[in-house]
Formats: structure tokens, C-alpha cells, sequence
């Protein structure tokens, strides 16, 4: 589903991927793990088409995204969800007006919103909580909000970059448990953490990164 | 209610001062408009209404025959220069004075219809006709005289008259374009500064709309539909403003210039003249709101991607 192919991305004078190449297949759940700056934000965000590499390839369903004009790179992303570390939900819409809006992008037609949002607040456990605004919540449940925003869609691909780093360790594992029943059910995902006891307890690939270079 | 009118009504809802401003300028702008186009209107109809309007009497001689008269007659009838011939015989030019003079009876009294002169009044279909007319008709041997109705005076003031008329409507059509364009820019540029604050309110929120695949006309739409509402009711008011002042000065305007039709006297007319009216303003509005919005958002949508 993703492969990268001798990319490198320099920002400057700092290497954040040095000739790196990977491939997730579909249905995988792989985790980026590796120290603070040592590119795991930098694959998600071309795997998103956010930054360009330098050189090499990022192929996306066997698509060079690298080469994809501009105008189609909605497309792309429509056919990602991302879970982001920060939530980055809208603070002026309720949680249902949250999830509605990615479905509102991918032009679902109107008539299925309710259902289909119903259907994956239930899945995260906000169904009670539909219609609260985003400073009502906690931060595992702003993060349940981000990514019921991500499934409301139907996506190939879950890209989630850090998405317990600001969570506790307890809130930490519910939102684990998520992705790992959203993964039974064949969704793709890549992880990107540090967060050593996730990775250990989840037991799944793991791409390790260290100063923009796959070291396992 | 789709989600960009929500969104769109939404910002409206939590800068309410920011619409407020953008309202009060496009309806300024508009109520300026409607005035100053009645006023061309009417200045080009009372133009208008001198142009082709300037009735031309000839007094005929009290010795001229019948067989002279209806000669005369049906030689400017035929002259395709002139329209709305009449022959006003003595007896009708009494009951004309008459009618004039009704606030005092005392006056048609003491005279008779043999003192008033028979004669013959005419249009001339344009103004520029009528020096040549006049002479030609004083060349009759039946005319005594020739002059004009309607107050107007001797026939080199009428010129004078139309030409005050024209260079009047030319002065008030400039002014009225120069002012309405000043307003029209500010508008533009109210709603300029107004949508880019917007964008920078939501610049978060359109970078995530990006990130999760939302396509630039996604993020523009309720930026547009805020800046379209803006414009459509900034218009209805102005323009319902200018119809209520025009309705209620429209009677006195009509008895001042009475036959001088500066506004239409039937409500049909009047209403159709202002509904055009609020249609090219609406599409005016349409396309200072759409320009102003597309370039606001256009940019700020450079500068955070």
C-alpha cells in the first residue's frame, strides 16, 4: 500500500531522511518509532503529500504522490484518516459537527451522515457526548473525537502521529485498544510513537528511525 | 441547512460587529446608488420630455379662410418633422383661458372668443427641427405669430433650456458615477479587510480542512457565502431605504412638476423601474462581494499553505 524508495529530505543543513526506503502492506499496523527528530513526522507528512521529498519515491497504492499534481492532492487525503498528537479538532463545532465535516470533504452525500457518524461515535464511545463542544472534553476524549474523524470516512490508510503522547497511560491503552479493533477489521495503520510500553505491549512491525535512517 | 451556509452563519454569529460594518457600507453604497439612478432617470426624462415635447402654436390671422386653415393643415400633417397636430379654434382658446383662469371667473367674464386667436399647435419629434419649423411656419401667410407652451418662453430660450437640462443630467450623471464608484471601492474594501480577518481567525481550522482532503473551493465556499450575504442584504436595505423615501416624496415631486413625467406616475411602472433597479444592484453586489472575497481568501490561502 506504502512504499518509499531511496527518499531523502533535508530541511537545510539537517538530514530528516537519509535514502530511506520501507513498504506497509495493506491491512499492516506498523509503528515509526525512534527519538525525537529522527523523521518519524516526516514520513506521515509525505505520506499526506505535506512535504516533498528531495529524491526517491512515495508510492501510494502503487501511485508516485510524489509526482501528483497539485489539484489531486484532496484526493490523496481523503483516502487517509489522521489522528494527529495535538487533536486538531475544530473548537467552534460539536463533536458530531467534528466527524460530519470530514464526511462533508470526502462529498458523502448528506443523507448518510447521521447514520454513518452515529455509527463510529458509538465505535469510540462518544456517543453520549455528540453534542458537547470540544472545550467540554477531556484529552482522551478529544483524541477518541480525532479519531472518529479519521473512520467516519472509510479510509484505506489511518496515518496517526503520536496519538497518545498527550494522554495518560490508561487513556493511552483505550485509544490503543481502538486501533488495534479498527485494525481487525483491515484497516491499515502507521503508527508514529515513542512510547516504548505502547510498542511493546502492541507487538506489531516496527520501523525504528534514528537520525533520518532505518536502523530495524 | 448545509454545512457551509452553517459555518458562514455561524461567523457572522461570533463577529457580529464585523457584519454589522460590512452591512451599513454596502448598504450605504447601495441607497446612494438607487438615489442617484432615479435621479438620472428622472433628469433624462424631464431632458427627454423638453427634446421631443416643444408644442409650437401658430396664431392664425383672424382674416385667414377655412380652405386656408384646413391647406395649412394638412401641409404640417403631412411633414413627417412634426406630430401631435391640433387646430384650436377661438371658441376652444376661450375655454382654454377659461380653464386657466378658473380661480377667477371674473376674468373669462369680461372677455370674448373673437379677442383669442385661432390656431394650429404641433410637436416637433426633435428639438433641433424646431428653429427651421418656426420659420418656415411664420412664412405662411396665415400666421401671424409663433411661439411655445409650457412657460417656456421665446424659442432661443428654449434652446437655452435643454441645454441647462443636458449639461445638468451630464453633471449629475458624473457626479453620481464618481460618487457611487467611491462607495462601490469602499465597499470592496471593507469587505477586503473583513474576509481576511476572517482567514486569519480561521487560518487553524483551514489548515486542518486541508490536511484531512478538503479541496480550495471547500475552504473558500462559506467564506464566499458570508461575503454574498453580506452583499445581498447590504443591497435589500439600501434599496427598501431609497423606495420608501421615493414613495413618500414621489406625490409631492409629481404635483411640482406636473406634466414633466420625472417619475412614472402609475405603480406598475414605478415598481418595475425599481425592481430592475434592485436587480442590476444585486448582481453589482454579486460581483463586488465575489472579487473581494476570492481575492481576500486567495490570499491568505498562499500564505498558510
Amino acid at each position: 500500500m506504502i512504499k518509499f524508495s531511496d527518499v531523502t529530505k533535508s530541511f537545510g543543513s539537517i538530514n530528516a531522511l537519509n535514502k530511506i526506503s520501507f513498504e506497509v502492506k495493506s491491512g499492516e499496523f506498523v509503528f515509526l518509532t525512534g527519538p525525537s527528530g529522527s523523521g518519524k513526522t516526516t514520513i506521515l507528512k509525505m505520506i499526506l503529500r505535506e512535504i516533498l521529498p528531495d529524491s526517491g519515491e512515495v508510492l501510494f497504492d502503487g501511485v508516485n504522490i510524489v509526482s501528483l499534481p497539485d489539484k489531486e492532492v484532496p484526493r490523496l487525503r481523503q483516502q487517509m484518516g489522521i489522528v494527529f498528537q495535538d487533536f486538531k479538532v475544530l473548537p467552534e463545532r460539536t463533536v458530531s459537527e467534528n466527524v460530519e465535516v470530514a464526511l462533508a470533504v470526502s462529498n458523502v452525500d448528506s443523507d448518510e451522515w447521521v447514520t454513518r457518524v452515529n455509527h463510529v461515535l458509538k465505535l469510540v464511545g462518544l456517543d453520549k457526548r455528540a453534542n458537547l463542544f470540544p472545550s467540554q472534553l477531556s484529552g482522551g476524549e478529544l483524541q477518541r473525537v480525532s479519531l472518529a474523524r479519521a473512520l467516519v470516512v472509510n479510509p484505506k490508510l489511518i496515518l496517526a502521529d503520536e496519538p497518545t503522547g498527550n494522554l495518560d497511560w490508561k487513556t493511552a491503552e483505550g485509544i490503543m485498544e481502538l486501533l488495534e479493533q479498527i485494525n481487525k477489521e483491515g484497516k491499515t495503520i502507521i503508527m508514529a510513537t515513542h512510547h516504548e510500553g505502547i510498542i511493546k505491549h502492541a507487538k506489531h512491525r516496527i520501523v525504528k528511525l534514528d537520525d533520518g535512517k532505518i536502523i530495524k | 441547512m448545509s454545512i457551509h451556509t452553517k459555518t458562514a452563519v455561524d461567523a457572522i454569529k461570533r463577529s457580529p460587529f464585523q457584519a454589522i460594518s460590512a452591512i451599513f457600507v454596502l448598504s450605504l453604497t447601495f441607497f446612494v446608488a438607487t438615489m442617484v439612478t432615479i435621479l438620472v432617470y428622472s433628469s433624462n426624462k424631464a431632458l427627454s420630455y423638453f427634446e421631443t415635447r416643444p408644442q409650437i402654436i401658430s396664431f392664425l390671422r383672424d382674416d385667414a379662410s377655412s380652405e386656408a386653415v384646413f391647406s395649412l393643415e394638412t401641409k404640417l400633417s403631412k411633414d413627417i418633422r412634426i406630430k401631435d397636430l391640433k387646430y384650436v379654434s377661438k371658441e376652444e382658446a376661450l375655454e382654454i383661458y377659461k380653464k386657466a383662469t378658473s380661480d377667477n371667473p371674473l376674468l373669462a367674464e369680461l372677455v370674448s372668443p373673437s379677442i383669442f386667436p385661432a390656431s394650429l399647435e404641433f410637436s416637433v419629434t426633435d428639438i433641433k427641427l424646431a428653429e427651421t419649423i418656426i420659420s418656415e411656419v411664420k412664412s405662411e401667410a396665415i400666421v401671424e405669430q409663433v411661439g411655445f407652451t409650457a412657460n417656456i418662453g421665446g424659442e432661443k430660450s428654449l434652446s437655452d433650456v435643454v441645454a441647462r437640462l443636458k449639461s445638468a443630467s451630464l453633471y449629475l450623471r458624473l457626479g453620481g458615477i464618481v460618487f457611487v464608484s467611491v462607495l462601490a471601492i469602499t465597499s470592496f474594501l471593507v469587505l477586503l479587510v473583513i474576509i481576511s480577518m476572517r482567514m486569519t481567525t480561521r487560518k487553524g481550522e483551514v489548515e486542518i480542512l486541508s490536511l484531512i482532503g478538503a479541496t480550495p473551493s471547500f475552504v473558500r465556499s462559506p467564506i464566499i457565502l458570508e461575503a454574498l450575504i453580506y452583499s445581498i442584504v447590504g443591497v435589500l436595505i439600501g434599496w427598501t431605504f431609497a423606495i420608501i423615501f421615493w414613495l413618500y416624496a414621489s406625490p409631492s415631486i409629481i404635483s411640482y412638476f406636473g406634466q414633466i413625467p420625472v417619475i412614472p406616475k402609475d405603480p406598475l411602472t414605478f415598481f418595475l423601474l425599481f425592481f430592475t433597479i434592485l436587480v442590476i444592484e444585486l448582481v453589482a453586489g454579486l460581483i463586488i462581494s465575489l472579487f473581494g472575497s476570492l481575492i481576500a481568501v486567495g490570499r491568505s490561502l498562499k500564505k498558510i499553505r
